[in-house]
């Protein structure tokens, strides 16, 4: 029966295995508080096809349980951190509760072009747990000290932009470079790339964009291409400087991720209108009884 | 908690861990209702190195910090419940409107005994 594992090696477990494109999850035992197995911790991780466990939770049925629970978590995009109870019949020792994680391959947020917009959206991007890459043809422009939270900098040439770089489905593109002729040479390459990118976001006024359109119709791409590209780029929320720019693209990234509905929340709750009654009298409802 | 969050914290652990520093993480495990941090978030607390990282701050942050302290000096796991549901006409600064339950563990080791077999 080999060992439970720490933090510290759980964590640099999950880590190295999110950061390689792998998935990897990890169960630590939180009750019952009279526990002997309290702040055991066992670590699963899956990279292509060969799957890992590292550590136990100190017993052989225990741990196949828990290895067979966090692969079916692993597996499950919508499985939610949190506590799960083994009954006590998988355990001689009785029920246990587990606090379950799961580590999903790193999201990565590719910036061509390394200008004004780049700059907040390399924050904003690694705010939101993406691994940030800028690309530049320009040194002066990707450097260290403007893009102090990016993982890579890397100077590309345009013409062949993702050289360096593997694409993949965890791929976000932002196409932000100085001239529309080089976001259209990367967005070519972009939406040729297989596996395809998850987003391929592109700069430039709504005039620009359809141009761009135009000029992909006349070179062959099909409409489901076409739709995969998001130009004008962002939510609509009315910005105008660079980091407003960069507010309405990580907004459009998160509501991709998530899902939501775009909307402002208090628009959707409606809750000056559900206080009031709806017939316009002013009155306000009783409080007592929430409608 | 987001990549960064995360590698933040993993290599303040591994920083601690090679110094053969004993520190406590607390981790949100479950929620109920409004509460600043979601299942997941976690905080390290390094006597040496202070704290990484934040389980929502105000009074909140303060009983798991308490919490960490009796972790710190037994070894013994804790599994901290967090009310943050006082009025919300009230001014306290504990008016989200959640519970939170915190696991804080050692990582690492402590020279005193502790009751935890290993």
């Amino acid at each position: 029966m080999s060992d439970s594992i720490d933090a510290a090696q759980a964590a640099r477990a999950l880590l190295e295995v999110a950061e390689a494109g792998g998935t990897g999850a990890a169960a630590t035992v939180i009750g019952p508080p009279e526990s002997t197995r309290l702040g055991r911790r066992m670590v699963h991780t899956v990279e292509g096809d060969s799957g890992r466990t590292l550590g136990s939770l100190g017993g052989a049925t225990l741990d196949s349980v828990v290895v067979a629970l966090l692969r079916d978590l692993m597996t499950d995009p919508r499985a939610r951190d949190g506590v799960r109870r083994i009954g006590a019949k998988e355990d001689a020792s009785g029920e246990v509760e587990l606090y379950v994680e799961v580590r999903r391959p790193v999201r990565e947020l590719i910036l061509v072009g390394a200008g004004h917009i780049a700059q907040p959206m390399a924050h904003l991007g690694a705010l939101l747990g993406y691994r940030v890459t800028v690309l530049d043809d320009r040194p002066d422009f990707a450097t260290r000290e403007r893009f102090p939270d990016a993982d890579r900098l890397i100077r590309a040439d345009f013409s062949d932009p993702f050289a360096e770089i593997e694409l993949h489905e965890r791929s976000h593109l932002l196409l932000v470079t100085r001239g529309h002729k080089y976001d259209y040479e990367c967005l070519i390459r972009a939406l040729r790339a297989d596996p395809a990118p998850a987003y391929v976001g592109m700069i430039g006024s709504r005039r620009r964009v359809r141009a761009t359109y135009v000029q992909l119709i006349d070179e062959g791409f099909e409409r489901e291409v076409l739709e995969r590209i998001h130009a004008p780029v962002g939510l609509d929320i009315g910005a105008e400087t660079p980091e407003e720019i960069a507010v309405a693209v990580a907004a459009e990234l998160v509501l991709l991720d998530r899902g939501g509905s775009g909307f402002s929340l208090r628009s959707v709750e409606r809750v000056a209108e559900r206080f009031f009654d709806s017939t316009g009298s002013g009155e306000p409802r009783d409080r007592e009884t929430p409608p | 908690m987001t990549h960064e969050d995360d590698r933040t914290l993993a290599y303040a652990l591994i920083a601690a861990r090679e110094a053969g520093r004993a520190c406590v993480l607390a981790t949100i495990v479950a929620t109920k209702g409004s509460t600043p941090r979601k299942v997941g978030a976690r905080m390290l607390v390094d006597p040496d190195q202070g704290l990484v990282g934040t389980v929502g701050g105000g009074c909140g942050e303060a009983e798991v910090i308490e919490s960490a302290h009796r972790v710190l000096e037994c070894g013994v796991p804790e599994r901290v419940r967090v009310d943050l549901t006082e009025d919300f006409t009230s001014w306290s600064p504990a008016v989200c409107g959640g519970v939170m339950d915190v696991f804080v563990e050692l990582v690492g080791q402590v020279d005193r005994p502790s009751r935890r077999p290993s």
